[in-house]
């Protein structure tokens, strides 16, 4: 353990820190973390969550919106888990009782105390100045069960004296508060804690933000600045009691784990660890350990329904870190000092082995540092320091696996909920373990979970995969970086954290195939509406990314997909393995580098063969080592005897290695080479079933391609018809117009005819009319010359007679008589005739007016024949 | 900035297939183009998606995890569009592994480096190569010298990545994400060099 870090510290344990009044081994978690360091202002900003995450624009409404029923769920669950875990407690500590309810009374006060210490929990000045806690409301009712419990346990060992303790005096205790409470003894599971206690109080000595100035807070009251100094102090700490039930539950699953390898005490795995065996271990681990969540650790805690459910429903915001803590079994794992050294090869350890892939790694985590969470409040520049740390340790720690991106993530998000070692260790839990092969060189792990995917997908979404697979869409494109960012960035943080839960608490992967599953149920149906990829993809990353109903989902996942469990998983894998690994031989044939086909080859035989012990384990990876040096001299990994035998004077070099041990040697060789023979066989069916494949999709594209073209020009066909029956339309409209137009035209010219035919035949009368007229104005004329003529021949005979007689009288009446016969001729006979009555009795001016009125009898006449 | 280049030499050979095939749409005047962004970690391609996509540029970024999607549509001079699914990959080493499944189908690759580092440009070299070997033989392929407007920290020469984009029959540019120099103008180079589909 570093003393050179201890020596900073010595200020910090000053004499008024020791003078404060040791109040219990809790230590309070939440001023370690770095979460603890939000503070209101982070809440302020619009654009980020209540965990100081930044929130995309166009969500933040909706999140405002669930943000109060996210803190109904949150008093819910924090009563729920109090109570729970009171029982817990109270049947393993049955005269805790008491003090619990007193506890809880109790709370109010400690909110205050609370508040009040907020400050120290800052780990610089800058942020303290920045911050107001009396605004921390949002807190206040998070801390209120952590609060309780703390100080119920503070209270088992302290009695009823110090209610009013706060929470800086719990935290500034010493080695010494924790003996005495050991001690007091009230704590069952006390047996355990002395160790580990001081194991915590060890680690102090190191400083949580060591790089940061510890001299800043100039203006402060001593007694804070040396409350603050004691929490930096604090990189290592034990989770509070009333978890540690569940810790130990959960703890037996570890232990069983490394006892199953063989690994039974601390040091065997740190070497082992140096012999990159972990992969290993977590591939074998992982499995032995599911059969244990299965059978034994339901058996073992008999509320395990409860607290499934309870987990279902969301761990409280407070106790996240230290109940994660408690699934992943941190304490279990833990080996003493190991962080630290890890730490402490920093500077020394660079001609190490793996000192390029290191160097490269170290590169890739500087470029991520800020790029993690950037903006986050709490991962300032000591939050990133911390990160860095891990990260660094982490590739260390494992070599197989080094440093991912995605880790970045994990590691940033554990370290904002509990403190630096702690966090490491869950971190190598979750990675080592939960996600062996995952974020190895090659990824095997990963690329055999989509697949795996892709057939429950089929399975339970056939019309969804069928529309995706229409539209050229894979499901591993969208599902890929799902899996392997465990959610982070893909879902809103609530639900991030809701199905971390569930997850941690199953150990397995479990919980990450129902939680995608659960995903494409809920938005399957929109998803089957779209039109191109573009589309469907780029709505699904939207409906994802606004998955706010947290409790939604984590039920919809674990209550819609029992049927997907570790066991059927575990199926699966075995079925899609081995064509992931033909794809990785054959990338790796193509001159990358031999290493990871021969990691792929220790675990295959290491998935198909339980090895006794771990005697025989070493021996396998030595011997695969030697074939994958075998083979690289030959520059081939084909498996045919050829090569085995060449591999094999390799190895005779070895002869020093005893007969027994070649024996398990060629065992192993042997397995090896049924496994390349297998392995090609599937290759072979692989092959054929792609080509199979390929020239389906090959049709299908043909097909719909062709179908495409054929709707497009019925289309455009029936928008032709369309056009001609409007234009079809419009010329009958006109042809009818038109035709009415005649109509009424020939209406007219036929009426006109008739006129013209009644004119014409009038005109006909007419003229007959006027002939006859003219040929009795002919006659009469005829007649008046006549009448002249005859009137002059009289007038001639009457002045003739005169003249010679002079006896007018006689001669006189006598002479129309005369004239009569000869006017009997004439139509006008009566006319005469009547006027020559009249002219009987004035004579004289009759022959006047008959000189004088010539055209009247022709007026007569005409008179007459009008009359006719 | 960009030199020119002839089309690959595959593109005779792909005459028979199917545009669709290929992730191009077959709508004459409405191309879908399925392109995928590829290089090292930190050279900037998400930047460069952003920037196209909608106009931002975040110096703090996240990092890319799996792979993240994108799409944007363009309209050239002669009144086609192009509609862009772009598929921006993770940077690191390991996650080539799985490329494939993104670059698979895929009509345009671009391949980002830094031009303040040199590593970066062996790593694009690296991506070519694994293109020409496991692409579409008919991909176009773009070589994209980004963060441009660090000029007095350039590492890469101009003319080198011109050179092997000659070489290599791509399509080269320069360009920075920060102050969108040549950005709109890498997508439209790339528009312009899409085999269109002929007859349908």
């Amino acid at each position: 353990m570093a003393a050179t870090r201890g020596n900073i510290l010595s200020t910090a344990t000053t004499a008024t820190a020791k003078l404060q009044k040791p109040a219990a081994t809790e230590v309070d978690f939440p001023k370690f973390m770095l979460l603890s360091l939000l503070s209101k202002r982070s809440l302020e900003v619009d654009s980020r969550d209540s965990y100081g995450f930044a929130l995309r624009p166009q969500y933040a409404q909706t999140y405002r919106e669930y943000s109060s029923i996210y803190r109904e769920e949150e008093d819910e669950r924090s009563d729920k888990w109090s109570d729970f875990l009171e029982l817990v407690v109270d049947s393993s500590q049955p005269t805790s009782e008491n003090e619990h309810k007193q506890t809880l009374k109790v709370e109010p006060e400690s909110d205050e105390v609370r508040e009040e210490t907020n400050p120290h929990r800052l780990s610089n000045g800058d942020d303290l100045s920045r911050t107001k806690f009396s605004e921390l409301e949002e807190e206040t009712y998070v801390v209120r069960v952590s609060e309780g419990d703390d100080s119920n346990d503070k209270k088992s060992a302290e009695g009823n004296e110090i209610i009013e303790e706060t929470i800086l005096d719990r935290v500034s205790k010493g080695d010494d508060s924790s003996d005495k409470q050991t001690s007091g003894g009230n704590e069952i599971k006390v047996g355990t804690i002395p160790g580990r206690v001081s194991e915590g109080d060890d680690s102090s000595s190191r400083n949580f933000v060591s790089d940061s100035a510890t001299g800043n807070n100039s203006g402060k009251e001593l007694h804070h600045s040396e409350e603050r100094k004691t929490h930096k102090v604090q990189r290592w700490a034990e989770i509070r009691p009333s978890v540690i039930v569940i810790e130990e539950i959960f703890s037996s699953r570890v232990m069983k784990r490394n006892k199953m390898n063989g690994i039974n005490g601390n040091n065997n795995h740190l070497a082992s660890i140096e012999e990159s065996e972990p992969l290993d271990d977590g591939l074998e681990g992982s499995r032995a350990e599911n059969a244990l969540v299965d059978q034994n650790l339901p058996k073992l805690f008999t509320r395990w329904k409860e607290l499934e459910s309870l987990v279902q429903g969301g761990v409280p915001k407070d106790l996240r870190g230290e109940v994660w803590q408690a699934f992943v079994g941190v304490k279990t794992r833990r080996v003493e000092s190991y962080y630290e050294d890890l730490l402490a090869c920093n500077e020394s350890d660079e001609q190490n082995v793996s000192s390029a892939a290191f160097g490269k790694w170290k590169k890739q985590i500087e470029k991520d540092l800020p790029r993690t969470f950037p903006g986050h409040p709490a991962l300032d520049e000591n939050g990133r320091n911390s990160l860095r740390r891990l990260l660094l340790a982490y590739a260390r720690h494992n070599p197989d696996v080094g440093y991912c991106q995605a880790m970045n993530f994990f590691a940033g998000l554990l370290l904002l909920l509990m403190p630096e070692e702690n966090a490491f260790w869950a971190f190598v839990g979750i990675i080592d373990e939960y996600f062996a092969g995952y974020y190895t060189e090659d990824m095997i792990e990963s690329q055999v979970d989509q697949l795996i995917f892709e057939e429950l997908m089929r399975e339970r979404f056939p019309k969804l995969v069928n529309h995706l697979d229409y539209l050229g869409v894979q499901v591993a494109w969208i599902s890929g970086s799902w899996f392997l960012s465990i959610f982070v960035n893909v879902i809103p943080w609530e639900s991030v954290l809701r199905v971390w839960d569930v997850l941690l608490f199953e150990g397995n992967r479990v919980m990450l195939f129902r939680t995608a599953l659960a995903l494409m149920e809920l938005y399957g149906p929109a998803l089957v509406t779209t039109k191109d990829a573009g589309d469907a993809i780029t709505l699904l990353q939207s409906l994802v990314g606004s998955t706010f109903d947290s409790s939604q989902l984590v039920f919809t996942a674990c209550m819609g997909y029992l049927a997907v469990t570790e066991a059927r998983l575990k199926e699966l894998r075995e079925k899609h393995l081995p064509s992931v690994l033909v794809v990785i031989e054959e990338r790796s044939k193509k001159g990358r580098a031999w290493k990871d086909s021969k990691g792929v080859a220790t675990k295959l035989y290491s998935f198909k063969h339980d090895r006794g012990s771990l005697v025989e384990e070493r021996k396998l990876t030595e011997g695969s080592d030697k074939v994958a040096d075998g083979n690289l001299q030959s520059e081939s990994n084909s498996s045919n005897l050829d090569e085995m035998l060449s591999s094999l004077n390799v190895d005779s070099e070895l002869d020093s290695l005893d007969l027994q041990e070649q024996v398990v040697w060629l065992k192993v060789e042997l397995c090896r080479l049924l496994e390349d023979k297998r392995s090609a066989i599937l290759r072979a069916e692989e092959l054929e079933t792609a080509l199979m494949e390929m020239v389906k999709e090959d049709n299908r594209l043909q097909l719909s391609a062709r179908v495409e073209q054929l709707e497009q020009e019925l289309a455009e066909l029936q928008e032709a018809l369309a056009d001609k029956k409007e234009q079809e339309a419009a010329m009958l409209q006109v042809l009818v117009r038109l035709e009415q137009d005649q109509k009424v035209t020939e209406d007219a010219r036929r009426r006109a005819e008739q006129e013209l035919a009644a004119q014409k035949y009038e005109v006909h009368v007419i003229q007959e009319k006027y002939e006859k007229a003219m040929q009795s104005i002919a006659e009469m004329q005829k007649r008046v010359v006549m009448a002249e003529s005859m009137l002059e021949a009289t007038l001639q005979y009457e002045s003739g007679q005169s003249k010679a007689l002079s006896s007018p009288r006689a001669g006189h009446a006598h002479s129309p008589r005369f004239e009569n016969p000869s006017r009997k001729v004439g139509l006008l006979s009566f006319g005469l005739g009547w006027r020559d009555r009249n002219k009987g009795k004035p004579n004289a001016e009759e022959s006047s007016e008959s000189l004088h009125n010539n055209g009247s009898p022709r007026k007569e006449s005409d008179k007459q024949e009008t009359n006719r | 900035m960009g030199c020119g280049s002839s089309l690959l030499d595959g593109d005779s050979r792909q005459l028979g297939r199917p545009i669709s095939e290929n992730g191009a749409g077959q709508d004459a005047k409405n191309l879908r183009v399925k392109l995928v962004l590829l290089g090292d970690s930190g050279v900037g391609k998400s930047c460069i998606v952003l920037r196209f996509v909608r106009g931002q540029f975040d110096p703090t970024s996240k990092v890319t995890v799996g792979a993240s999607f994108l799409s944007q549509t363009i309209a050239l001079q002669d009144s086609t569009t192009v509609k862009f699914e772009i598929w921006d990959t993770a940077g690191q080493e390991r996650y080539a592994a799985l490329a494939p499944l993104y670059y698979r189908g895929a009509a345009v690759a671009v391949i980002v480096y830094d031009i303040t580092s040199p590593e970066s440009f062996t790593k694009a070299q690296y991506w070519v190569k694994e293109l020409q070997k496991h692409g579409s033989p008919d991909i176009v392929m773009a070589l994209v010298g980004n963060k441009a407007d660090l000029l007095e920290k350039r590492e890469v020469a101009v003319q080198d990545g011109t050179d092997y984009a000659e070489k290599n029959g791509m399509f080269f540019i320069e360009t920075s994400a920060k102050t969108a120099d040549n950005i709109n103008e890498l997508f439209e180079e790339i528009a312009k060099r899409l085999p269109r589909p002929s007859v349908s």
